[in-house]
């Protein structure tokens, strides 16, 4: 692992080198920054990884069976168990999606569930991502640049292979295929992620396309080639979200959709990757009720935890929050990103006094967490070891199997006083090493 | 019971050439338990060619493009209706036409007009049909003052508009006193131009009420769309490419057929 930090260096000027960017956009400026790896990899031990592997199952299941029920039947909310308000008031809940079951019923193709390891050793669940997850093309390509700067350590310590990420995700896509080809679709070299839409199609074998090469006719979806031939798309990985996949259906001012893309998604003529409407199943206010969800889709009883949670919107939680706020960590459940998260104990008192007061009149809009003491993990600082939180944004990937990709994305935050870890509030990466013994 | 003869006409005309043109239109009248369609015909151009779905309201939807270079777009439907609103069949009510959207939030005028004309006690229909009769005696019906971005607070605080205004203002009284209810976007007997009004489920059923006239949607009026604003209703969305500049005509006649 030595080996590795000495050539930190040299895998940072490679990464640079290959593109690997993250843009974000601050004040309406588009900047592009490096995304920092950091060589020490997160290890995780072989048995670790498997009981995190059945709840990460567990729970990504419990999930699609959520979304399909919503989009369907609705039984949970008739039987009571999540409040009707907190999914037909939410702005994940597309009623566009009504009426449409996706190929083979899958919602949620890809999911990035992020976790936190509390110093006890207990893995926590800190929030799904059902829409488009980004992050898997960093541990990937940070991975092989290692092998090739140092392939014994790779040798010495029994890492799991994760270079199988993009035969996953071509299975993936695969299973759902409606017949033709498969097209990653990026909205354009402007997105914060570009990178990595442009490596995952090259690595799976999909085509990378934007909104001018893709029109629907017929209500079939076709990919229109640099000379004009098309050729039908049986399953797209769309990188852009809901609100502007579609004109004719969403946001109309949208330029980089595809109008009547959710016809032809509708008439069962494309599978599309995740499918729309799934911001209703990782809502931070629908977060709450996961583990209700895995006892009641599956009976039985939730392998991971959630981060303990309270909803306002419940009188007894609500009246908890209230007497402990400053040592709570309250999130708005319609900002994502990292915004929109608030410390309590960072707040003066007055502000301790506003936050009350604005939680007590629109209840339904946050939830309360006690924080969580991570496990810090080493980080190089110049030629310093030091400690910093991080969390891990684990795959998963639902075809015919559903499947977690044996590495996912470490992020960690470079200033020693702050808990967030999101890429786009400047922080780093690493590797995730699973022990294969 | 009324039976009427109906057409629906509406055409863009572009200054120049335009391609790539997709659009999405939902203007085709369906059968329910009220209205019963006879004989539809419909006919577009530049090529009949389009496609037929039902969106997530429950609407009939008509989808198509044309990427070939055109310089205008007709679709016309016509056909006849045999309208009963006492034939009207119990149906349940989505749990989405409960909840505000962002053009018929529960905004300040909305709650003080509340405030202001408390209902007393009743059936859902009853409590309705009292805020569309206060809504009617205190709102204005003028065109060119609002926007189709207005939202019913906007437009109730400035105390005019047109029936869309309407129509979005008494969907935001309904839901913010527990009624759920919906935007209709259709015709009515006579000519002109198309129409919107209310449906609220009083536990049982849909019930139509037409704002802009506060009287119930009888048998002269025929839906072509409905969901939770006018957003969900557009009768005709289209994007095309091309720098022109455009101009729509809509015709509607609805007369009953004796």
């Amino acid at each position: 692992m030595n080996e590795l930090i000495d050539h930190a260096d040299t895998i940072n000027a490679l990464l640079a080198r290959y593109g690997v960017k993250f843009g974000i956009y601050k004040n309406n400026q588009f900047h592009e920054q490096l995304f920092p790896f950091d060589a020490i990899p997160r290890v995780i031990p072989k048995d670790e990884f498997a009981e995190m592997e059945k709840g990460l199952i567990q729970r990504v299941d419990a999930l699609n069976l959520f979304l399909k029920d919503i989009y369907g039947e609705k039984k949970i909310i008739k039987d009571g168990v999540i409040p009707e308000d907190f999914v037909f008031s939410s702005k994940g809940y597309l009623p566009e999606c009504e009426g449409i079951l996706p190929p083979k019923g899958i919602y949620s193709h890809i999911s990035g569930i992020d976790l936190v390891q509390a110093e006890d050793g207990n893995w926590y669940i800190l929030e799904d991502n059902l829409r488009i997850p980004s992050g898997a093309s960093y541990p990937l390509i940070a991975r092989e640049l290692c092998r090739r700067a140092s392939p014994r350590t790779f040798v010495n310590n029994n890492v799991v292979d994760n270079r199988n990420y993009a035969q996953l995700l071509k299975e993936t896509m695969e299973h759902v295929n409606c017949g033709g080809i498969r097209v990653i679709m990026t909205p354009g070299r402007f997105n914060a992620a570009y990178f990595e839409h442009s490596y995952l199609a090259e690595r799976s074998g999909a085509v990378l396309a934007s909104c001018s090469d893709l029109y629907v006719e017929n209500n079939c979806l076709y990919y229109k080639d640099y000379v004009g031939k098309r050729q039908k798309v049986g399953a797209l990985y769309r990188r852009i979200s809901d609100e502007y996949l579609d004109p004719l259906t969403f946001l109309p001012e949208s330029l980089i959709g595809v109008p009547n893309l959710m016809s032809a998604y509708r008439a069962g003529n494309v599978a599309i990757i995740n499918a729309p409407g799934n911001g209703i199943a990782d809502d931070k206010g629908i977060y709450y009720f996961v583990p209700k969800m895995i006892k009641y889709y599956l009976g039985e009883e939730p392998i991971l935890r959630n981060a303990p949670t309270y909803l306002p919107f419940y009188k007894a939680d609500r009246q908890y929050v209230l007497d402990h706020l400053e040592k709570l960590v309250v999130k708005d459940v319609s900002e994502a990103g990292g915004y929109g998260v608030i410390f309590g104990r960072d707040l003066t008192k007055e502000e301790l006094a506003n936050l009350k007061k604005v939680i007590e009149n629109e209840s339904r809009r946050f939830i309360a967490q006690e924080v969580i003491d991570f496990l810090d993990l080493e980080i190089m600082d110049g030629h310093d070891q030091v400690k910093r939180k991080a969390d891990l944004r684990a795959f998963v990937l639902s075809g015919k199997t559903t499947r977690v990709w044996a590495s996912g994305l470490t992020r960690f935050s470079r200033n020693p006083d702050s808990f967030v870890v999101n890429s786009s509030q400047g922080g780093g990466f690493k590797d995730t090493w699973v022990l294969s013994r | 019971m009324k039976k009427l003869y109906f057409l629906y006409h509406m055409s863009w005309q572009f200054s120049g050439m335009v391609w790539d043109h997709a659009f999405a239109l939902r203007s085709t009248p369906r059968t329910n338990s009220v209205q019963q369609i006879f004989g539809l015909e419909r006919h577009i151009e530049p090529r009949e060619r389009f496609t037929d779905l039902t969106d997530g309201f429950g609407n009939r939807l008509c989808v198509g493009n044309y990427a070939e270079a055109h310089d205008h777009f007709t679709y016309e439907v016509c056909g006849t209706a045999v309208v009963d609103t006492s034939k009207r069949m119990p149906s349940p009510c989505h749990p989405m036409y409960r909840y505000p959207t962002k053009l018929t939030a529960s905004e300040a005028p909305v709650l003080a007009f509340l405030e202001k004309n408390q209902t007393p006690e009743g059936t859902a229909e009853e409590k309705a049909r009292m805020l569309m009769q206060e809504l009617y005696s205190q709102f204005v019906y003028q065109p060119g003052k609002t926007t189709i971005y207005t939202t019913a607070g906007e437009a109730l605080a400035g105390g005019c508009g047109v029936c869309q205004d309407y129509a979005h203002i008494l969907i935001s009284l309904c839901r913010s006193c527990g009624i759920p209810a919906r935007y209709v976007a259709g015709m009515m007997i006579g000519e002109g131009a198309t129409h919107a009004w209310v449906e609220i489920h009083d536990g049982e059923k849909w019930i139509g009420l037409d704002p802009t006239h506060n009287r119930p949607a009888d048998d002269g009026y025929i839906k072509l769309s409905h969901g939770r604003d006018y957003q969900d209703c557009i009768l005709d969305r289209g994007v095309f490419r091309g720098n022109v500049s455009q101009q729509q005509i809509i015709y509607v006649g609805v007369e009953e057929m004796t």
